[in-house]
């Protein structure tokens, strides 16, 4: 039997979408942790000395379990996932074309960070930033996806990477996606991932945060 | 563009496959934003895109199949009716019937969804489109005004020698342009939906496809043209950036009614007759036919959990039987009629006179049992044919995973109707079967046990079996406001011999009630307009305010708290123990 | 697309309110920005005077009041304040819980703040939960020598009313509109039962459909921590914003056909009225006359 270590600690902030990432695949995979609240708006606690020291980068999530500090929402989901998910749906690394697609998806999230929520930050939190270019490059992003995910359907797949289950791409996406509406990036203008935002909803361990509406239940034949 | 033409005709406003199951599509014409949804009967709802209690969107909400519910204060609006069913906020009331969001028409046709602003739409006529199978491509949304798209399409089409512009129609929201090329032969026929001033959707359908064509083929197709479609948009985008950009459409809210202004009191008050066909009946127990009625002429009203509607049948009489089906289905009502060993010609004339296709007048739907829907525990007794309006509070919960427990005392097993419903609510329902009196007693006992904070009952049966469900929820310490009843007719003896003086606080008027005649009929005579049901003093339809004096109860429907409270009373059987009262009507 | 609004305000009643504009403790030296009634305002505090001014020229500066936790200022000429003496009790802790941007006029923001019925869809869990969705009757008026609405009697069942304790109750409301842009809610305390904590609202109306919504709380509970306080209260105005900015259309029509009150919703009846009376036009659609 393997030794019982320690609770796994998560450096959070409730109102942010990596740090959501985090939450949702560990309320997925069912995977008991502690919550560390770290003040981002208005103390920006991640910039104090304290928090540098566990993260010099001061950002948002970082995640410890046991000697191992992770710092960076996409490395979490591939720690997470290739070590707690017995399924290896997750993110599933037997399969070279798939995990390569995953790994691409987990990149384009991190352009959705750099644009959708960017303009959140803006708008809600009153960050200096050119919100109206935030928004252009969001709606770029948002077409490609919208387009890829109608073409995905059209094939009966129903995630980003094809397979019947959902990866870590699907996470990593979703969170500044569905807040999108926060930055005046409005959603009407995609309605395959308005569907798309609807399946995640419905996955087996979903939550939501502040700004995300729950789905109703699925259709049961 | 002059788009006033276009405004009269449908428009696309979202392909067949954008609504799947349990999903509310955000769509918007002409400025206007849609809720659209489908239920899980099929039916495509498209609804303003506004909760009418404080303009919440619908496009927001939970589509759960059956009903939309509003994320704000979960406000649940019915299929097909769009009228409200339930109000959170406000348990114990039915809704007020006439809550009832904008509904826009709407045509499902060619794999797209449409809909159209005009007061009196024109007839749907489908476009000519080339034999063979047709694809529906994906649509584009443009950041571009109809004009500038329509002059990119066609000078699309001009440069090309492969593509010929058919026709575009007269309202030029609509152009067709046949392809032709060493292998194909087709049609695209395009859509231009005008979202808002300068936004607008293509929407298109490939025509003229081989219909043995294989699925790679027809995605090679979805792909090919979305490539040129998201060209156009990118040049009808750029084209864009040397205009002024027009100011979005204005778009007019119809005002609620004046009623609905007010903060209203729950009102049951329904008037005019509908006329229904008897789809189907059947035998479904002993003794126990249950009817299947559709409208003829408009869609049926929306209704609430224990609602009963009155029959008018043809030979003269008028019975009240209640809904068994839940509030969400609105493409019919399902009364249940047990054949009574007296009966004075109504129930002997369903069972044995009644046929499909009989036409039928019945009254709106009217609830003085509604269902509460904030209970931490529901508990429903059901005494034989009580289990009609049960069996649609039953439906409701259950669709809306809501616990309960349906308990259902029959004579034997050939007496259990509506065995197929009520065999969805698997361990909910408990059947107790050819109990005597002494038996149920103690049975109802064990059933009331446990009284706890929002704990609700609810009981219909035969006059002696609700007394005792009343009576041992009382010595088991259940509040009056946590047992809900219906009986199916008052069998009190009744006191006429006392006449009284009734004022009319808000008429002015002062009436003489005489002995042998009731207070409702000497309200009607002086042209006091009242709803009435029963008027029998079981039903609760002709309750009024009582502002001054004490009423003498004699109906069946109030509990002993609000008959002692003295603040209202039934005008059919009721009367005065002083001189005279005063009514708030 | 974003929708900001440039009309400049010429709303008398709303020119000559003060309008809380940031946290104290949140402001520095260096000069911060942020907009009222349409126009770019610039402030900071320097010596501990605190200085507001319009950014776009180098006109005078504008009146400054300091009080419950935040800096407040006016275009206009400004009437006093209105009170609230629970912030001076000795034994309160005061916290600024949040600043919030949200698209949505200001009154659409108070309104929601005065209702109780979104309790278990919007704060499920927190501040309500199904299936206990019953508004209780309770009662409004609007006083007649400070002209506040006032809604007491207000009751709502919470699924955990205090931390740690077991089960839901019912808790107690009062809530107060002193100002057209802001409400104070009153609410049991779980320590005290003498004494009730206070939540207010302060909604800064950037223009007549952007705001931004600040928070005071300040409760008796000496065993809070400030920060478990800011979290709460972000939680809750972030579960407000995405209903809020959904509510079409964002300024709040003030003709009773506009919309379908209930029971439940006494007080922004009441407070829709109130609007009216005092002619209030700015962030809302006045009803036609």
């Amino acid at each position: 039997m393997q030794a019982k270590h320690t609770l796994i600690t998560l450096y959070d902030y409730e109102l942010s979408g990596n740090c959501y990432k985090v939450r949702l695949l560990l309320s997925m995979l069912n995977i008991e942790y502690t919550s560390q609240t770290v003040e981002f708006y208005p103390a920006q606690q991640h910039k104090t000395s304290w928090f540098k020291s566990i993260n010099p980068l001061g950002t948002l999530p970082v995640l410890v379990d046991d000697d191992l500090t992770l710092k960076d929402s996409a490395a979490i989901l591939v720690y997470l996932a290739s070590r707690y998910d017995k399924s290896e749906n997750w993110y599933p690394a037997g399969d070279a074309a798939t995990l390569a697609k995953v790994t691409e998806w987990l990149a384009f999230a991190d352009s959705i960070t750099g644009s959708a929520s960017q303009a959140r930050l803006a708008e809600g939190f009153f960050y200096q930033l050119d919100a109206e270019a935030c928004r252009a490059s969001a709606h770029q992003l948002f077409r490609i996806l919208d387009e890829h995910l109608w073409f995905a359907e059209q094939q009966n797949q129903p995630w980003l990477v094809s397979g019947a289950e959902p990866t870590i791409a699907d996470i990593a996406c979703f969170p500044y996606v569905i807040l999108s509406e926060e930055g005046s990036i409005m959603r009407q203008d995609y309605p395959a991932i308005r569907r798309w935002t609807d399946r995640i909803k419905r996955i087996p361990g979903f939550t939501v945060m502040p700004g995300v509406f729950p789905a109703g239940p699925a259709q049961t034949t | 563009m002059n788009l006033q033409l276009a405004k009269q005709q449908w428009q696309p406003i979202a392909a067949s496959t954008d609504l799947i199951p349990r999903h509310v599509f955000h769509a918007q014409l002409f400025g206007r934003e849609l809720a659209v949804w489908r239920a899980d009967d099929g039916h495509v709802n498209a609804w303003e895109n506004r909760c009418l209690h404080r303009g919440v969107r619908l496009s927001i909400g939970i589509n759960d199949g059956r009903e939309l519910v509003c994320q704000y204060h979960g406000w649940r609006y019915a299929n097909r009716t769009a009228g409200c069913t339930y109000i959170p906020a406000h348990p114990a009331d039915a809704p007020a019937r006439t809550i009832c969001n904008n509904q826009y028409p709407v045509i499902e046709k060619d794999g797209l969804i449409w809909s159209c602003m005009a007061d009196d739409q024109p007839e749907y006529s489908s476009t000519g489109f080339l034999s063979g199978e047709k694809l529906v491509l994906r649509s584009i949304p443009v950041n571009a005004t109809v004009d500038v798209l329509l002059e990119q399409l066609t000078d699309h089409a001009d440069n090309r020698d492969n593509i010929n512009l058919q026709s575009t129609n007269p309202h030029a929201t609509h152009v067709s342009l046949s392809i032709n090329d060493q292998h194909d032969n087709h049609q695209i026929d395009f859509f231009l939906q005008p979202v808002d001033s300068h936004r607008t959707v293509i929407r298109a359908i490939l025509s003229g496809v081989q219909s043995n064509t294989n699925e790679s083929d027809k995605l090679h197709n979805l792909y090919r043209y979305n490539t040129t479609l998201t060209e156009i948009r990118e040049l009808a985008e750029n084209e864009m950036q040397r205009l002024e950009t027009p100011e979005p459409w204005e778009v007019v809210i119809k005002p609620v009614s004046e009623l609905l202004a007010h903060m209203p009191e729950a009102s049951n008050r329904a008037n005019g007759l509908l006329r229904v066909k008897v789809a189907s009946t059947d035998n479904t127990a002993t003794a126990i036919k249950s009817l299947e009625l559709v409208s003829i002429e408009d869609q049926l009203p929306t209704f609430h959990a224990g609602a009963h509607i009155d029959v008018h049948l043809p030979n003269g009489l008028i019975r009240q039987y209640s809904l068994t089906n839940a509030p969400g289905q609105t493409d019919r009502y399902i009364i249940g009629v047990k054949r009574e060993s007296h009966s004075s010609g109504g129930s002997s004339y369903i069972h044995d006179s009644l046929k499909i296709d009989d036409v039928i007048a019945i009254s709106a739907p009217r609830n003085n049992f509604p269902l509460r829907r904030d209970a931490v525990k529901t508990i429903l007794i059901a005494g034989g044919i009580g289990i009609t309006p049960l069996l649609s509070m039953a439906t409701a919960m259950h669709h809306s995973a809501q616990p309960f427990q349906l308990h259902y005392f029959v004579q034997g097993e050939d007496h259990q109707a509506f065995s197929e419903v009520l065999s969805r609510f698997e361990t909910s329902l408990i059947v107790h079967t050819a109990l005597d009196p002494a038996e149920t007693q103690s049975r109802l006992n064990e059933i009331l046990q446990d009284y706890q904070d929002a704990h609700h009952v609810y009981v219909c049966g035969p006059g002696p079996m609700l007394d005792a469900t009343r009576s041992i929820a009382e010595k088991n310490h259940w509040p009056d406001n946590s047992v809900h009843f219906e009986y199916f007719k008052n069998t009190q003896t009744q006191d006429d011999t006392v006449p009284f003086t009734v004022s009319l606080a808000r008429s002015g008027l002062t009436l003489q009630v005489p002995s042998g005649r009731t207070l409702l009929e000497v309200l009607r005579e002086n042209n006091v307009d009242l709803p009435s049901s029963c008027e029998q003093g079981a039903c609760g339809t002709c309750r009024v305010a009582v502002t001054a004096g004490e009423p003498l109860h004699q109906d069946v429907y109030l509990s002993h708290t609000e008959q002692q409270r003295g603040d209202c009373m039934m005008t059919c059987v009721s009367r005065a123990k002083t001189d005279s009262l005063t009514l708030d009507i | 697309m974003s929708s900001t609004c440039t009309n400049l305000c010429d709303d008398l009643v709303i020119l000559n309110q003060w309008h809380a504009i940031a946290a104290i403790e949140d402001t520095s030296s260096a000069p911060s920005h942020t907009r009222l009634l349409g126009e770019q305002l610039t402030y900071c505090i320097v010596d501990e005077t605190v200085r507001v001014c319009r950014s776009d020229a180098d006109t005078l500066p504008l009146p400054v009041t300091c009080a419950y936790g935040y800096i407040w200022t006016c275009l206009g000429t400004p009437l006093p304040l209105f009170e609230l003496p629970e912030y001076l009790e000795s034994d309160r802790t005061n916290v600024c819980a949040a600043s919030i941007g949200v698209r949505v006029s200001a009154p659409r923001a108070v309104e929601n703040f005065l209702d109780m019925g979104h309790f278990p869809y919007v704060h499920t869990g927190i501040l309500g939960e199904q299936p206990h969705t019953e508004v209780r009757e309770y009662d409004v008026e609007v006083t007649e020598d400070t002209n506040e609405v006032i809604a007491t009697r207000c009751r709502f069942y919470q699924p955990q009313a205090a931390a740690g304790a077991e089960g839901g109750m019912l808790v107690e409301y009062v809530y107060r509109v002193p100002h057209p842009y802001c409400s104070v809610l009153y609410k049991s305390c779980p320590d005290d039962e003498s004494r009730m904590d206070v939540i207010a609202l302060f909604v800064q109306p950037m223009d007549e459909i952007n705001v931004r919504a600040h928070a005071l709380v300040s409760v008796i509970d000496k065993n809070s921590a400030p920060i478990a306080i800011r979290m709460f209260q972000q939680t809750i105005f972030g579960q407000d914003k995405p209903i809020l900015e959904n509510q079409l259309p964002k300024k709040l029509p003030l003709d009773p056909r506009a919309e379908t009150p209930i029971r439940a919703d006494k007080s922004a009846i009441v407070y829709r009225r109130w609007l009216s009376k005092q002619g209030i036009r700015y962030g809302v659609i006045p009803a036609a006359a």
